[in-house]
């Protein structure tokens, strides 16, 4: 799941690695390390400065119920199957879990960019990055969630505000 | 020119990856030094976020190893 939001955010699956390692296997490890290093040397040094909203999207994105819930069901939905009795493949759970994830993570890039005075769509759009109709999908998502309000007409358009 | 030195957050799981390492300390193996570790009991241990925070916090990479 870091991955998918590393790589959503724009940062890249490239800063996180996964490894398995047993307790026997030192030479492995050197070896881990090292292909690692390199690779982190390769991308350059992480400015956090260049994604202050991206990385607090991602962080309130997976420490969301939303996604904390879903995940906690992997294992009993692709099992035993849900509430229903119906069982699910695990490819098809990941899709869902996918579309959760982007869903969630530009929704609460939106609610940033709002905060920092991005206030009409337009304005969202320059922050953000995301397209103006999907933008205005999810803005009715935030205020239905009473996470942000319609503020009113300016200049033609609708600006909104924090809530 | 100076080589850049990267911090990489590593989480290594106590029974694995941390004994591993120990293991290749103690057989004198050379290693790069950009590795901060943190020593969790489970690798399931590590939540998403922390691989977000660290990255907030100035690491340059993390690898999560168990």
């Amino acid at each position: 799941m870091a991955r998918k939001l590393l790589e959503l955010s724009g940062i890249g699956e490239g800063r996180l690695h996964l490894a398995w390692v047993s307790s026997a296997e030192a030479q492995r490890f050197v070896e881990i390390v090292t292909t690692v290093t390199e690779s982190v040397v390769r991308q350059g040094p992480f400015d956090p400065g260049a994604y202050p909203l991206a990385l607090k999207a991602a962080e309130m994105t997976l420490d969301s119920e939303v996604v904390r819930w879903l995940a906690g069901k992997e294992v009993r939905i692709t099992s035993r199957g849900d509430v229903y009795g119906r069982s699910w493949e695990t490819e098809r759970l990941e899709k869902v879990m996918d579309e959760v994830l982007a869903r969630e993570y530009q929704k609460n890039l939106i609610y940033l960019a709002i905060g920092e005075g991005a206030v009409s769509v337009r304005e969202i759009s320059a922050a953000t990055g995301l397209e103006l109709m999907r933008i205005s999908y999810l803005l009715t998502d935030l205020e239905k969630t009473n996470r942000i309000e319609f503020k009113g007409m300016h200049d033609h358009k609708p600006v909104f505000g924090v809530l | 020119m100076t080589v850049f030195e990267p911090k990489i957050v590593a989480f290594l799981c106590n029974w694995c990856a941390y004994a591993g390492a120990d293991l290749a300390g103690v057989s004198r193996f050379q290693y790069p030094a950009s590795i901060r570790t943190v020593r969790v009991m489970c690798s399931g241990r590590v939540d998403p976020v922390f691989v977000v925070q660290a990255l907030q916090r100035g690491a340059d990479g993390v690898l999560v190893a168990g």
